[in-house]
């Protein structure tokens, strides 16, 4: 058959291209931002990132996750995010909202809005604003499925982003996947939101269902149920809640005041 | 031959030399013409045709002097007025400059009278009333003494008064006593009599803006292709770019000028955010510029000269390299917003700014990145709950509550309907009646008082009909809304509960 060495050396490309085949998005990809184990694992900058939802009326679910990504990568040598938009669709998926953004936690200051004609400038702008060394993310609102944003688009996505440091993250919105160079697919659902102090009968912070359908995080995990902080992401597992007591709001409260002379409260 | 409609009769409004020798004249009717010349031809002339081409002409001669004007208001067509102030040299002298710019223009086919004068109306008087000429300072008077009347400019009604009282040239007019002509003809007629002589400052308004900055270099050979437009241009941002740094200036406008060789000029301007001197910039905006223009660009039959021209120029000084300096990037933020404004539109690139009001459509404004200042801030509370998405247009939504001014219970939005299990609300905002058109009146008049038996009624006071402001007609309700599945949505009720209407529901935007 061969030589032992020659053995040896095929087993070991085996075993190379196996580790690749295996997680083929992290084989360009840099490591995490955040793997201190408490928090959610967030990934680095430079990578082409999908956020699929189900449905369009779940966009603010999913910009919201998106964003929450986008603020972790933010640095002061690189101080911006873009987000793109097909001008056409702003009715129908609405506009990143300023005082909106302040109540998220993310700073307006630091998102240029694009607002673009058709797919090709769409591409063109994401293409231009990640190789600029001062953005942060680039993130692209696309509420149809165009033809132009297939394999070889993202791959050049991709590849553009792994470069220049700049992570891409792609909404999109339906249950059809198409072949893509993306590194990380999310599908994002939003989840009933965190009960507010003192009132029962108020939504609260947001919360997420994510499932990570491509790539592969450090913990191997794929499922999550995220909460929102003012710092950022925390897991709100069945199997993590231990890990968090001091984090939830008390239920067991008071009984609500009347509506009536309520204001709403920070989240 | 060319007519006119003027007052309901077809008057000629210009002819050829032959009609003019066969005794036509300019103003006389069209059937009398035809009667004289049965066999001339005759059309409509196009008034803004006529504009648009002169205009053309007047762009396309800034490739001979920047400072060009069409004086449209004397004469039937417009003039073409050239401020050749040091500019001449370049042709080799006045004279040789005037044969020039006649040649290139009779060599198209047009009859053309042209003269270089001391002042705009004399040059005007000679090109009209003599022959082509260059005339000079010091006979500028004995010229124009020996020219008629009309080529000071005038009202027909001006010429045929002075024609009556026997002045038909200018010498005569000038030395009589000016009170009298002016009580009689005008101030203009003495205006433009100044202005000829050169006793009074005419100025000209030039087509394009005067440029003090700028390159440009002519071609021997018209060139067609937009990569070489490109490159030219990138060419001259370097010598400009030098220039500038030499002075210490940067520029914010960067216009291009393209001559055509069939005396078209095509424009092509970008802006930058912060001034800005880099060739390798300047050049790329250009070339984005220009791809967003890929059907329209049209090089004719070639272009033969490109002038690239700098405005609003303002102070930029040398930039360090520190070897500490962090590079926060603001730099490179500025250029790719630039690089996108000039493909993409300046409307396409946007920030927000806050604008410190409750109204929640108004509070967030967006505004082109490219004048987006850091004003003070507004930002509003952060205490405040709002959507991350608002849709520019409220959406009207059918909403089920269980008691009026009650949490909404259920709601259908395009279609769809949810169930809304858990609310907040409602945060009143109510319009803000200083911007309404209507006026609040604070004090309602006082009723007349019944007349006294023997007094006279006085009349009552004269209020002006206003309509009371209407508070309550665009006060809203904003309810944040979570369904089953865990959608946020904000919604809004106008209007408050009546008996006689029941307000409308409306979705404003979404939450995360």
């Amino acid at each position: 058959m061969g030589t032992p060495d020659r053995q040896q050396r095929l087993a070991a490309l085996r075993d190379a291209i196996a580790d690749i085949e295996r997680k083929p998005a992290l084989a360009e990809a840099r490591p995490l931002l955040q793997a201190d184990g408490a928090g959610f694992p967030l990934p680095a900058g430079g990578l082409l990132q999908e956020v699929f939802t189900d449905e369009r009326r779940h966009a603010g679910a999913a910009l919201g996750f998106a964003l929450g990504q986008a603020r972790s990568l933010l640095t002061p040598s690189r101080p911006a995010v873009i987000y793109l938009q097909l001008a056409h669709e702003a009715q129908e998926m609405g506009l990143p909202y300023g005082p909106g953004l302040l109540s998220f936690g993310f700073d307006p200051a630091a998102l240029v809005l694009v607002r673009v004609a058709n797919m090709t400038e769409l591409l063109w702008a994401a293409e231009e604003a990640i190789a600029c060394r001062a953005v942060a993310a680039v993130v692209a609102d696309i509420a149809g499925q165009h033809k132009l944003l297939d394999f070889t688009a993202s791959r050049r996505l991709g590849l553009r982003s792994a470069s220049a440091g700049a992570s891409m993250l792609l909404l999109r919105y339906g249950t059809g996947r198409e072949a893509s160079a993306a590194h990380l697919r999310w599908r994002i659902t939003p989840a009933l939101s965190a009960t507010r102090r003192f009132d029962a009968l108020a939504p609260g912070a947001p919360r997420w269902q994510a499932q990570l359908e491509k790539g592969i995080l450090d913990n191997q995990q794929t499922h999550w149920l995220l909460g929102w902080t003012h710092h950022g992401f925390i897991i709100r597992d069945a199997a993590n809640r231990a890990l968090f007591p001091a984090a939830d709001a008390a239920l067991s409260g008071p009984v609500p005041a009347p509506l009536a002379h309520r204001r709403p409260a920070t989240a | 031959m060319l007519y006119e409609r003027i007052k309901g009769g077809l008057r000629l409004a210009a002819m050829n030399p032959q009609a003019a020798q066969a005794g036509l004249r300019l103003g006389q009717n069209l059937a009398d013409a035809r009667a004289m010349l049965p066999e001339m031809t005759a059309r409509e002339i196009d008034r803004p045709l006529l504009t648009a081409a002169f205009a053309d002409f007047a762009d396309w001669h800034s490739n001979a002097s920047p400072l060009v004007a069409v004086l449209g208001d004397v004469s039937a067509f417009g003039d073409l007025v050239l401020d050749i102030t040091g500019v001449a040299h370049l042709f080799g002298g006045e004279h040789a400059m005037l044969r020039t710019l006649l040649a290139r223009l009779r060599a198209l086919g047009y009859s053309v009278a042209g003269a270089i004068a001391p002042t705009i109306g004399a040059a005007w008087a000679v090109s009209h009333f003599a022959r082509s000429q260059v005339v000079a300072d010091t006979d500028l008077a004995q010229v124009l003494d020996a020219l008629p009347v009309g080529a000071l400019r005038l009202t027909p009604e001006q010429i045929a008064g002075l024609t009556q009282m026997g002045l038909t040239t200018l010498a005569p007019l000038r030395p009589r006593e000016r009170k009298p002509l002016q009580a009689r003809f005008g101030l203009s007629l003495l205006t433009r009599l100044d202005q000829a002589y050169g006793m009074l400052e005419e100025r000209l308004t030039p087509r394009l803006p005067l440029a003090e900055r700028y390159a440009e270099r002519r071609f021997p050979d018209p060139i067609g292709l937009l990569d070489d437009v490109l490159m030219t241009t990138r060419d001259l941002a370097i010598q400009l770019g030098l220039r500038l740094e030499a002075e210490g200036l940067g520029a914010q406008a960067f216009h291009l000028f393209l001559y055509r060789v069939d005396h078209k000029v095509m424009t092509l301007s970008v802006n930058s955010a912060r001034p800005s001197r880099d060739p390798d910039h300047i050049a790329k905006l250009f070339s984005h510029r220009a791809e967003r223009l890929a059907g329209e660009y049209d090089a004719g039959f070639g272009i033969d000269m490109i002038r690239l021209a700098v405005s609003s120029v303002d102070k930029l000084d040398g930039t360090q390299l520190g070897a500490f300096a962090t590079p926060d990037g603001t730099d490179d933020l500025a250029q790719l917003q630039d690089r996108m404004s000039s493909r993409l539109g300046a409307m396409a690139v946007l920030r927000t700014q806050f604008v410190a009001t409750h109204i929640p459509e108004r509070a967030a404004r967006l505004v082109p990145a490219m004048v987006h200042a850091a004003g003070p801030k507004t930002e509003p509370g952060p205490d405040r709950v709002r959507p991350l998405r608002l849709l520019p247009v409220p959406e009207p939504i059918a909403i089920n509550a269980e008691v009026p001014d009650g949490l909404p219970a259920s709601m259908i939005w395009r279609r769809i309907s949810y169930r809304i299990t858990r609310a907040s609300g409602p945060e009143r905002l109510g319009a803000e009646w200083w911007r309404s058109g209507q006026r609040l009146q604070l004090v309602p008049p006082e009723p007349p008082r019944p007349a006294k038996p023997g007094e006279t009624p006085r009349p009552p006071p004269h209020v002006p009909r206003l309509e009371r402001f209407n508070p309550s007609a665009v006060t809203r309700d904003y309810y944040i809304a979570e369904d089953a599945m865990g959608r946020r949505f904000w919604i809004f009720r106008e209007g408050l509960y009546h008996p006689d209407a029941s307000p409308v529901w409306y979705l404003h935007g979404l939450f995360a």
